[in-house]
C-alpha cells in the first residue's frame, strides 16, 4: 500500500513527461528572492522580545541560489516587485512573469513593513494578470446599451465634448475626480491636467476619507500624516484604536501591533461594533457613533484630574491647551455617559492606561473623520495625546491609518480642489511657483482659467458634485453648474445620497468613466428606474484604464514611506495606462505640449507615447519642497526596493548596507525616504520615521512642531519655548520658518554657495528651488527649515477653535440634539451652500427619531475594497463574500421578527429602501446597525446586471449602502457624513 | 526529517482571510472547494471571540486515509498527507470522517457526483513528479520542494498560522505563549497529531 | 448570568463549587485571565461557528463527539464513525456475508439440495405471473448490481486491490460506485412494487409459526404446511425485503443526497452510511440463503421464478395449503391472462 512517498522513489520518477516543466518550476524556485524555509519560520518568530527579535533579523539570509533565469529554454521568467494596489498599509509583493504572464505571486519577507505577510486582497493581486471581468474596450452608451467603440473615436468624441462645455459653460462645468489609486506620477499630472483644462473643480478620495483628518491635524501641528509608522508601534506600551477596524482595514499593520502586544502593550479599542480588532483588544469600549469628542474629553477630564498630563511637554510645545482644558473639565463624568454611553469607570481605566503606560499611541481612521464634526473629532485626538506628551516620540503619536494605497500621495500632490501639489494651495504664489516647475507660463496657465479669482478659489469636492450638477444655479458659487463629469478612478458607490446621484447622473451632458472597472458608474448611469426615461442628450464613455500592475511609479504608503512599483505586466486587452490617456487627452484639447513641457516621453503601450514615471517623479522631487518629496528620486526608492532586507523591521531604518546594481549608500536612510525627506538627493535626508520627534538630529529624520501659523497670536508666544528644539540644534528655542531674510539676520546667508544664493534671492525654503536654504538649515545648522513653534490646540480658524461635540444631523437622540447642536448653515461653502441646523431642526421636528431609531454605520469588510468593483470581480475575494448585509442586533432583530441570513429591508429618511441579508450578531448593540459600503450593482432589491456593459459584471453584486445614506458634511472639508445615519429595518416579504 | 505540521496562533489570528486566498492562488484552487477556511467562534462576543484558520491537519493517524475505500492516501516522509486522484472515486468517505472539514468537492455529491477529492496538500503537490505540469493541474503547486513552505502560513498578516517543521512551529508558538503569558491552547493538535504540547481543545482542568 | 467566583465570599467553600464547565469566556477571563477553556469547550461540541462562507458546516471546527456502541468514549464524529465503520461494522458484516456463504456451501455440500421427493406430474401451476417476475428479476438484477458494487466499497481495497492493483480498482471501483448510485433508485422503484405485489400473500398465518417452529422441517423431518409462501420466504419477505430493503434504500437515498430539504451535514452521512451498512449487510447474508435456495438449494425454484410455472408435485410438497386451495379453485391455476396455459408446459 502506498502510505509512505519516499522523496524520489522509483514510483514518482517513473511518472510521464512533465521533465520540462519540472525543472522549469525548480529554477523558477531558485530563481525567486524568497526565504528558504528555516528563514520564515524564524521570520515568523519575530516579536518575542526586542533582543531576540533583533538578533533573528539578523539572522535571515536571503536563499541566495544561482540567479539564472533559465533563458536557454526560451522562456522568458522575470520576477518583478510591486506594492499591493489596495490599502494603504503598503505591502510588497514579488510578481512572477512567464512570457508576459503573471503566473505566480511570492511573498516579500524582505519587506519590513508587511514581512511577507498579506492580507485577503493582497494574497490574490494575481488576479489582477486575468482582469477577466475588466472593461476590455472603449465603450460608449447607445441607446441604453454599452458599446465598443475604438480609442480615436472615443478621444476624439470625448475631448470635443469636453470643449464644447467648457467653450458654453466655462471651464468649470467640468469636474474631474481623480483617484487615490494613481501613482504620485500620474496624481500630480492629473492636477496639472485639470489646471491647464482651466479648473480647480477636482478631487479624490481623500475627500471622502481622512480630509477632516489632514485639515484638522495639519492644523494642529503642521502636516497632514500619519505621525509614526506601523512598525514604530511595536515600540508603544499602549495603543488606543478609536475609530479603525485594523484587523479589517489594515490587515497587515496588525503584525506589528500583535509583536507590541506580546510584550507587553495594552490594547485598547473604542467603536460602536466589537470588531475583529477590538477582539483583540485588552479593553473594548463601546461608544456611540458620533460621540468620540464626549468619550475623548471623558479620557482628558481623568487625565486633568490626576494631573497625568505631561506639563513641561505643554509648556514647551502646546498653544492653547488651558482653553481645552476649561471645555474639558464641563465634561463630568456623567455627562460623558450620558453622551457616549460609556460608564465612568471604563473611561477611567483607559485613561489610566493610556497615561501609566507611555509612550502611548492613537489610532484612528474612518469611524473619526467620517462626520459633520470629523475635523473637531480628530482635533480631539490630538489634544489627547498633546496632554500626554505623546506626539514626536517613538511608540507614541497619532498613528493615522490612511486609505487606499496611495491616498496620501495622491493628497501630497494630486488632484485636490484646494491646493496645487505639496500644499501649496491657490494663491498666486503656489501657481508662479509651479508654473516654474512644470516649465509653463503662469499667464498662459490663467487665461486656462474663466478668471484669476475662478483660479484661487477651491473647487467643489466629490462628496458634493452631485450639487453642484444639481443645485439651482443661483445658489452655487461659480457661473455654470457642472455638466460634465471624469470619474477618473473612482467608484460612485462610496458617495453619500445614493438617490441624488442618480439624478444628476442622468441631467448630466457628457459622463466619462476611466476605470479598469468602470461597471458600477457605468451601470448606474445605464440604469432605468421604474421605467423612467434616459436623458437623450448625455453621452457616456467608458475608458479601459491599466492597473497600476500595468505600470511603473511611486506609491505612498500610509507612514509616508515612498516605495517603486516595477511593472508586472503590459496593459491588458485594450486598457492603456492613465498618463497615456491624459496626455492623450491632452492632445486632443491642445495642452499636450505644455503637460509634459519637462516630462521625457517614452513609447508606451503599441509604441504610443506616454510620459516616463522616472521624469514625473523628478518634476514632483522639484517642486514638492514643502512636504519634503524632493530627496526621493528614483534611483533612491528602487535602491530602497533591492535591499529592502537591509531595513530594521522595528525602526525602519538601514544600519548599514550599500546598493550593489549602483553602489548608492543606504546608510542611515530609513525605509522608503518617509517624508519629509527635505533637500535634494545630494543632501542625503534619510526620511522622517516619525514626524516633531526632538531626540533626534534633523539629519537623522529628526523635527519639531512646524511654524505654519505665525510667532504669537493675541500675544502669545506660538513658537516652542526655550530648551524645546530638535537634538543638535543651533538654534535652542523656537523659531519662525526660514527665507531669504531670516537667513541673512541670522549670519547664514554665505553657508550658501553662488549659484544657490541666486536661487534663493526672495524665496522661502518652500519655494526655493536649489534646495539651498534647506540645506543650510538642515546640514549645517541642524534646524527645521519650517521653524520650530507650539501644536495648537486651539484652532482659531475652524469653526469650533476648541473642538465642541455637537449631534448628527440624523439621529436618534433628539434629546441631545437640544444640548449639543450642530452649526449653523453655510452659503457658499466650497461653491456650494450648505444644510446644518435647519435640516437638524426639521428632522427633530419630522420626529424621524422614532421613524427611523436605529443608528445606521457602514465600513469595511477585509475582502473587499473601496466601493468594491475591483475585489468583487475577483473571484478568490469574491467566494468569501457573497451578499451584502446588515449587522443587527439579536434583540432588535427579535423585535421585528428577522432571522438571521434573511432578507431585510434598510429603509432611511431619504426614502431609500434597500435589501440585504440580516446578519443577527452581538457585534453591534441594539440601538445601532452596520453595513459593509463595498456592494453595489443592485438598486433597491433589483439586480442591475442588465445594465452592466457586457462581459464587464463583477462576480459579485449587492445592494450599496450608500443608495440609503442621508445628507450631512463637515464644516470645514466638506467630509461626508457615513457613520452616523439612521434607519429602519424591516422583514422581507415579498 | 521533519514532520510537518500546522499551528494557528488564536492570539493572533484577525480572519484577515489572507491564507485562505493565498491557497486560492498558489493553486488556482476553483470556487466552492475551499482547501483552507476562517472560522470565528464566539463571533461578536465581547471578551469571547476567536479566529481560528482550519484546513487539513495532515493527521498523525489521518481517519480519511482509514476510511477511504480505495485507498488514495499516502505519508510522505514529512507527515504530508496527499491523496491521488487518479484514483479517488468521489465516495465523500474522507469527508466525513475528517475531523476538521478538510477534504473538499467541486459539486455537490447528488447520485454520489461529487468529483475528485481536493484538500489541503501542504503545498506538497501529488504523486506526480515533482513541479510537472500534470501536478499542478491536479493539486496545485509543489512548494515544499522548491524548498517553501505552505502559501497559506508564509502569507499570513500575522504569522498567526504557522507551517513547518511541528517542531519548529511549536518552539516559536512557546517562545510566543510564554513572552506574552497566555494563549497557550495549541489548536486542533490533540485531535490531529494525538499528542499534545498543551492538549488542544481539551479544558486545562480536565487535562490534569 | 452566572455569578463570578470573584464575587463569592473569599472563605467560603461555595468556591469550589462554582461550575467552572458552565462559566463562559467571558467569566473565565475575569476569574482566570489568559484560559480560554471555555472557547475551546465550544469548538470541541462541533459548534456552527461563524465562517463568511456560505457552505455547509464551514462555521464547524471539530466535528462534535460521538460514541457508538461499544466505544470507550467521545470522540469526534468522524473519528468514532471510522473506527465503527472500520470495526465493527466492516468485521461483522464481512464476517457474516463470509459465513452465510459458508452455510450455503455446508448445505449444499453436506445436505445437499432439496429434491422433489415425488414424481413430477406434468400438471402445471403458473406460480408467478409475468408481471410479478418482472418484478422479482428487476429487484433481483439491481440487488446484484448493488451487492457486487457495495462489497468492492466496502471491501475491495482488503481483496480485490491487492490481487489487480491499485489504477485497476480505482477505475474499477468508480465505475461501480457510479452504478450503485443510480443503480439504487432503480432497485428501490423496484423494491416497492414488490412490496406491493407480494404482500397479501405474505401476511403471517398460523401455519408460518410451526413451520418456523420446524426449521421448515428440518425437525421432525417432514414438510410443515406452507400457504403460496412459506414461514421462511415470509421472514425473508418481512425482514430481509421489507424491512432491511426499506432501510437500506431510506439510507441510500440521503447518502445519494437525493431527498430534498434535508440538510446534508456529515453526522447525517454518517449515521446513515452505517444504517446503511447495517442493513446492507443483514440484507445481502440473507440473500445469499434466499438465492441459495432459489437455485441450487432447491429443485424446480428456479424454473418458478423463471418461466412462472411450477409442478403440481413441487407445489404439494412445499406448499401444501396453496396446492389445496389451487386444487379448490380458490385460486386460479393460471392467473395470468397473456400467457393461458395453452403452451406447452415443460418439464422440470
Ligand atoms: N479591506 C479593506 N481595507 C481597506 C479599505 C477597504 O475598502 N477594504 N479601504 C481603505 C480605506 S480607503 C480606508 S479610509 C480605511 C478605513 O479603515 P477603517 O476606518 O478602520 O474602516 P471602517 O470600517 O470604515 O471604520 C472603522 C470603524 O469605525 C467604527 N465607527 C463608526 N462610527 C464611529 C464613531 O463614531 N466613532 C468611533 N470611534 N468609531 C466609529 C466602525 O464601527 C468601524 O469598525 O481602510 C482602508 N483599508
Ligand atoms: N457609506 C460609506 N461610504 C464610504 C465609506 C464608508 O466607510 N462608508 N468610506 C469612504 C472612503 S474612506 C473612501 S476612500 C471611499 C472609497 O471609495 P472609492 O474610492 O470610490 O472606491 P474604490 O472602489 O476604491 O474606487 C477606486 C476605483 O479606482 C479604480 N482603479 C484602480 N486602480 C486604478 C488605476 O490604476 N487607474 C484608474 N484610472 N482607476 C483605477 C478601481 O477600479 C475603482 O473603480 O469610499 C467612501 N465611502
Ligand atoms: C439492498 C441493496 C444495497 C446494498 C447491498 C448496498 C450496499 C452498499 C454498500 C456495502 C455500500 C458501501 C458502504 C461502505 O463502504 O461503508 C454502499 C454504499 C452506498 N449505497 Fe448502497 N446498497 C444498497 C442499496 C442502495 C440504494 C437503494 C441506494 C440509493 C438509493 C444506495 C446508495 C448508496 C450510496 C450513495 C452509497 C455510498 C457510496 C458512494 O456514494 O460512494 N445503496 N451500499
Ligand atoms: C439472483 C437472485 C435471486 C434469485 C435466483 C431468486 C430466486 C427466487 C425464487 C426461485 C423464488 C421463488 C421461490 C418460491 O417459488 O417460493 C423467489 C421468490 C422471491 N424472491 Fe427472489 N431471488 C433472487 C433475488 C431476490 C432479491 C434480491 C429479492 C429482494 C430483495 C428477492 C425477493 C423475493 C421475493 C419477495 C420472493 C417471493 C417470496 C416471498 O414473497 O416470500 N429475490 N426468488
Ligand atoms: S490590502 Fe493593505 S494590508 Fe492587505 S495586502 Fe494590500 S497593502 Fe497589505
Ligand atoms: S485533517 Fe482530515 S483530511 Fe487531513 S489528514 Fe486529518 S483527517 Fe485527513
Ligand atoms: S472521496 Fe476519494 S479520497 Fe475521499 S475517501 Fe472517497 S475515494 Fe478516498
Ligand atoms: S498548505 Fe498549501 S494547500 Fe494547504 S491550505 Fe495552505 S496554501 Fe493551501
Ligand atoms: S492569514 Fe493568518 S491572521 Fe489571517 S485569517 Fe489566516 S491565519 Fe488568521
Ligand atoms: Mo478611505
Amino acid at each position: 500500500m502506498l502510505l509512505t512517498r519516499k522523496n524520489g522513489d522509483g514510483s514518482r520518477q517513473a511518472t510521464r513527461a512533465g521533465r520540462f516543466a519540472a525543472g522549469l518550476s525548480e529554477s523558477l524556485a531558485r530563481a525567486l528572492p524568497t526565504m528558504d524555509r528555516r528563514a520564515f519560520l524564524k521570520r515568523s518568530g519575530v516579536g518575542v522580545g526586542v533582543g531576540i527579535a533583533a538578533s533573528q533579523w539578523q539572522l535571515v539570509k536571503k536563499a541566495q541560489a544561482a540567479d539564472k533565469p533559465a533563458e536557454a529554454s526560451g522562456l522568458k521568467r522575470e520576477v518583478r516587485r510591486t506594492v499591493c494596489s489596495h490599502c494603504s498599509v503598503g505591502c510588497a509583493v514579488d510578481a512572477v512573469v512567464e512570457n508576459g504572464v503573471w503566473v505566480r505571486q511570492e511573498p516579500v519577507f524582505d519587506s519590513p513593513i508587511n514581512l511577507g505577510g498579506h492580507c485577503a486582497k493582497g494574497a490574490a493581486l494575481r488576479e489582477h494578470g486575468h482582469g477577466e471581468h475588466r472593461l476590455k474596450y472603449p465603450m460608449k452608451l447607445v441607446n441604453g446599451k454599452y458599446q465598443r467603440i475604438s480609442w480615436d473615436v472615443a478621444l476624439e468624441e470625448i475631448s470635443q465634448r469636453l470643449l464644447a462645455v467648457r467653450k458654453d459653460s466655462g471651464p468649470d462645468s467640468v469636474f474631474f475626480v481623480g483617484s487615490s489609486k494613481h501613482n504620485n506620477e500620474q496624481a500630480q499630472l492629473l492636477r496639472k491636467f485639470v489646471s491647464f483644462f482651466g479648473t480647480n473643480n477636482c478631487d479624490h478620495q481623500a475627500r471622502i476619507c481622512h480630509s477632516t483628518t489632514v485639515a484638522g491635524v495639519a492644523n494642529t501641528w503642521g502636516y497632514g500624516a500619519m505621525t509614526n509608522s506601523y512598525n514604530d508601534m511595536s515600540f508603544s506600551k499602549a495603543v488606543m484604536y478609536i475609530g479603525s477596524n485594523a484587523a479589517e482595514a489594515h490587515p497587515v499593520s496588525m503584525v506589528h501591533m500583535m509583536h507590541a502586544k506580546e510584550n507587553g502593550c495594552k490594547m485598547i479599542v473604542v467603536d460602536p461594533r466589537f470588531t475583529r480588532t477590538a477582539a483583540k483588544a485588552d479593553q473594548y469600549v463601546r461608544i456611540r457613533s458620533g460621540s468620540d469628542i464626549p468619550y475623548l474629553y471623558g479620557m482628558l477630564y481623568h487625565i486633568f484630574k490626576n494631573g497625568w498630563e505631561d506639563k513641561e511637554y505643554i509648556h514647551d510645545r502646546v498653544y492653547g491647551m488651558e482653553a481645552v482644558r476649561e471645555e474639558v473639565m464641563k465634561w463630568t463624568p456623567e455627562k460623558v455617559e450620558e453622551a457616549c454611553g460609556v460608564p465612568e469607570a471604563e473611561v477611567f481605566k483607559a485613561a489610566q492606561t493610556m497615561a501609566l503606560n507611555k509612550p502611548s499611541s492613537v489610532v484612528w481612521c474612518m469611524g473619526q473623520t467620517q462626520h459633520s464634526i470629523g475635523n473637531a473629532i480628530v482635533r480631539a485626538s490630538c489634544i489627547l495625546q498633546l496632554a500626554l506628551g505623546n506626539v514626536g516620540k517613538s511608540g507614541g503619536g497619532t498613528n493615522i491609518f490612511r486609505g487606499h494605497d496611495n491616498v496620501q500621495g495622491a493628497t501630497d500632490v494630486g488632484p485636490n480642489p484646494d491646493s496645487l501639489p505639496g500644499y501649496y494651495g491657490l494663491a498666486t504664489g503656489a501657481w508662479k511657483h509651479w508654473c516654474t516647475v512644470w516649465g509653463v507660463d503662469y499667464e498662459w496657465v490663467k487665461g486656462r482659467f474663466a478668471s484669476q479669482a475662478m483660479m484661487e478659489k477651491s473647487g467643489t469636492t466629490v462628496s458634493r458634485w452631485v450639487d453642484a450638477v444639481l443645485e439651482k444655479n443661483e445658489l452655487i458659487d461659480q457661473d455654470n453648474n457642472v455638466r460634465a463629469m471624469v470619474f477618473w478612478g473612482h467608484a460612485p458607490n462610496s458617495q453619500t445620497r445614493g438617490l441624488d446621484m442618480k439624478k444628476a447622473l442622468d441631467k448630466l451632458d457628457t459622463l466619462v468613466v476611466i476605470d479598469p472597472y468602470p461597471s458600477a458608474t457605468a451601470a448606474m448611469a445605464a440604469m432605468t428606474v421604474d421605467g423612467q426615461e434616459l436623458n437623450p442628450n448625455r453621452a457616456v464613455y467608458l475608458l479601459p484604464a491599466a492597473t497600476q500592475f500595468e505600470t511603473s511609479g511611486s506609491v505612498t504608503a500610509s507612514n509616508r514611506s515612498i516605495q517603486w512599483r516595477e511593472k508586472v505586466i503590459e496593459p491588458l486587452f485594450e486598457s492603456r495606462t492613465d498618463h497615456m490617456i491624459m496626455y492623450q487627452l491632452a492632445e486632443k484639447l491642445g495642452f499636450a505640449k505644455e503637460l509634459v513641457a519637462k516630462i521625457k516621453l517614452v513609447p508606451g503601450k503599441g509604441g504610443m507615447l506616454e510620459p516616463e514615471p522616472e521624469s514625473m517623479l523628478r518634476e514632483i522631487n522639484r517642486g514638492t519642497w514643502t512636504i519634503g518629496y524632493t530627496g526621493q528620486t528614483p534611483e533612491r526608492l528602487k535602491a530602497h526596493m533591492r535591499n529592502m532586507h537591509k531595513f530594521d523591521v522595528k525602526t525602519l531604518r538601514c544600519k548599514e548596507g550599500k546598493d550593489e546594481e549602483t553602489g548608492y549608500d543606504l546608510t542611515g536612510d530609513y525605509f522608503g525616504l518617509p517624508w519629509p525627506c527635505f533637500g535634494t538627493a545630494e543632501l542625503k535626508h534619510p526620511g522622517s520615521p516619525n514626524l516633531y520627534d526632538t531626540s533626534r538630529h534633523v539629519m537623522d529624520g529628526g523635527g519639531n512642531f512646524r511654524a505654519n501659523f505665525g510667532v504669537e497670536r493675541d500675544g502669545v508666544n506660538l513658537l516652542a519655548e526655550d530648551g524645546s528644539h530638535s537634538v543638535g540644534a543651533d538654534i535652542t528655542t523656537g523659531y519662525p520658518e526660514f527665507d531669504h531674510v531670516l537667513l541673512k539676520k541670522l549670519g547664514w546667508w554665505d553657508d550658501l554657495t553662488e549659484a544657490e544664493k541666486k536661487a534663493a534671492e526672495g524665496k522661502n525654503w518652500k519655494t526655493d528651488l536649489s534646495g539651498g536654504i534647506q540645506r543650510v538649515c538642515l546640514k549645517v545648522h541642524g534646524v527645521h527649515p519650517y521653524g520650530n513653534a507650539k501644536a495648537r490646540a486651539v484652532v482659531w480658524n475652524f469653526p469650533d477653535p476648541v473642538p465642541l461635540h455637537r449631534e448628527p444631523i440624523f439621529g436618534t437622540r433628539p434629546d441631545l440634539v437640544a444640548k449639543y447642536p450642530t452649526h449653523d448653515d453655510k452659503k457658499a461653502f466650497w461653491r456650494l451652500p450648505t444644510l446644518y441646523k435647519t435640516l437638524q431642526q426639521k428632522n427633530v421636528e419630522a420626529g424621524l427619531a422614532e421613524k427611523f431609531p436605529i443608528i445606521l454605520s457602514s465600513g469595511r469588510l477585509v475582502e473587499y475594497e473601496g466601493g468594491g468593483e475591483e475585489t468583487r470581480s475577483n473571484p478568490w475575494l469574491a467566494e468569501l463574500q457573497q451578499e451584502n448585509f446588515v449587522e443587527i442586533n439579536p434583540q432588535a432583530a427579535a423585535a421585528r421578527g428577522i432571522r438571521n441570513g434573511e432578507y431585510a429591508i434598510v429603509s432611511t429618511p431619504t426614502g431609500a429602501r434597500i435589501k440585504v441579508r440580516a446578519l443577527v450578531t452581538p457585534r453591534v448593540a441594539p440601538d445601532t446597525a452596520w453595513i459593509p459600503f463595498h456592494f453595489s450593482g443592485w438598486w433597491q432589491g433589483k439586480d442591475m446586471l442588465e445594465f452592466y456593459p457586457e462581459g464587464a459584471a463583477p462576480v459579485v453584486r449587492g445592494e450599496a449602502v450608500n443608495t440609503a445614506t442621508t445628507y450631512g458634511y463637515d464644516a470645514v472639508t466638506m467630509m461626508q457624513e457615513t457613520k452616523t445615519t439612521i434607519c429602519n429595518i424591516e422583514k422581507f416579504t415579498a | 526529517m521533519a514532520r510537518m505540521k500546522f499551528i494557528c496562533d488564536t492570539e493572533r489570528c484577525i480572519e484577515c482571510n489572507s491564507c485562505a486566498t493565498a491557497c486560492k492562488n498558489e493553486h488556482e484552487v476553483p470556487w466552492g472547494v475551499n482547501r483552507r477556511r476562517v472560522v470565528t467562534i464566539n463571533d461578536g462576543i465581547i471578551g469571547q471571540e476567536k479566529s481560528v484558520s482550519v484546513a487539513c491537519m495532515h493527521c498523525s493517524d489521518a481517519p480519511c486515509m482509514a476510511v477511504c475505500p480505495v485507498d488514495c492516501f499516502y505519508r510522505t516522509d514529512e507527515g504530508v498527507v496527499l491523496h491521488n486522484k487518479d484514483a479517488c472515486i468521489g465516495c465523500g468517505y474522507c469527508s466525513y470522517a475528517c475531523p476538521f472539514g478538510a477534504p473538499q468537492f467541486p459539486s455537490n455529491g447528488t447520485f454520489g457526483l461529487r468529483g475528485k477529492m481536493d484538500k489541503c496538500t501542504f503545498c506538497a503537490g501529488g504523486p506526480e513528479e515533482n513541479g510537472s505540469q500534470e501536478e499542478f493541474e491536479k493539486y496545485g503547486r509543489n512548494r515544499l520542494s522548491e524548498g517553501k513552505l505552505p502559501a497559506c502560513a508564509e502569507m499570513c498578516s500575522t504569522k498567526a498560522l504557522l507551517g513547518g517543521d511541528g517542531d519548529v512551529v511549536a518552539d516559536i508558538f512557546r517562545t510566543r505563549v510564554i513572552t506574552r503569558g497566555k494563549g497557550s491552547e495549541v489548536w486542533g493538535w490533540g485531535t490531529a497529531y494525538g499528542n499534545k504540547p498543551q492538549q488542544d481543545s481539551v479544558p486545562q482542568e480536565l487535562a490534569k | 448570568q452566572q455569578d463570578a467566583p470573584a464575587t463569592a465570599p473569599a472563605a467560603a467553600p461555595q468556591v469550589q463549587s462554582v461550575d467552572i464547565l458552565k462559566q463562559d469566556q467571558a467569566e473565565r477571563t475575569r476569574a482566570q485571565p489568559g484560559n480560554a477553556a471555555p472557547v475551546w469547550r465550544t469548538v470541541n461540541a462541533g459548534t456552527e461557528n461563524y465562517s463568511s462562507l456560505p457552505y455547509r458546516e464551514a462555521g464547524v471546527l471539530i466535528q462534535q463527539k460521538v460514541q457508538y456502541p461499544g466505544q470507550d468514549r467521545p470522540v469526534s464524529a468522524g473519528e468514532a464513525w471510522r473506527r465503527f465503520r472500520n470495526g465493527p461494522l466492516l468485521h461483522v458484516g464481512g464476517w457474516l456475508f463470509l459465513a452465510a456463504i459458508a452455510a450455503c456451501a455446508a448445505l449444499y455440500f453436506i445436505a445437499g439440495p432439496l429434491k422433489i421427493k415425488g414424481p413430477l406430474t406434468g400438471r402445471l401451476i403458473e406460480r408467478f405471473t409475468p408481471s410479478e417476475r418482472l418484478i422479482h428479476w428487476s429487484v433481483a438484477i439491481t440487488f446484484v448490481i448493488l451487492m457486487l458494487s457495495g462489497l468492492t466499497m466496502a471491501f475491495g481495497k482488503f481483496v480485490l486491490m491487492p490481487l489487480i492493483g491499485h489504477g485497476l480498482f480505482g477505475w474499477l471501483t468508480y465505475a461501480l460506485k457510479t452504478v450503485h448510485n443510480f443503480v439504487g433508485p432503480l432497485f428501490a422503484v423496484s423494491l416497492v412494487c414488490m412490496i406491493v405485489k407480494f404482500a397479501r400473500d405474505n401476511l403471517p398465518v398460523m401455519a408460518d409459526v410451526k413451520w418456523l417452529l420446524s426449521l421448515g422441517g428440518a425437525i421432525g423431518g417432514k414438510h410443515p404446511h406452507a400457504g403460496r409462501f412459506n414461514g421462511g420466504e415470509k421472514i425473508w419477505f418481512w425482514g430481509g425485503v421489507l424491512a432491511m430493503g426499506v432501510l437500506v434504500t431510506a439510507s441510500g437515498f440521503v447518502l445519494d443526497k437525493i431527498v430534498p430539504g434535508l440538510d446534508y451535514t456529515r453526522h447525517l452521512m454518517q449515521l446513515s452510511n452505517v444504517l446503511h451498512l447495517v442493513a446492507a449487510s443483514l440484507v445481502m447474508a440473507a440473500s445469499l440463503g434466499h438465492i441459495y435456495l432459489g437455485t441450487l438449494g432447491m429443485q424446480g425454484a428456479y424454473r418458478a421464478m423463471r418461466d412462472g410455472y411450477v409442478d403440481d408435485q413441487w407445489a404439494k410438497e412445499h406448499h401444501d395449503l396453496w396446492y389445496d386451495e389451487v386444487v379448490r379453485g380458490d385460486v386460479p391455476r393460471v392467473r395470468s391472462q397473456e400467457s393461458a396455459p395453452a403452451t406447452a408446459p415443460r418439464t422440470v
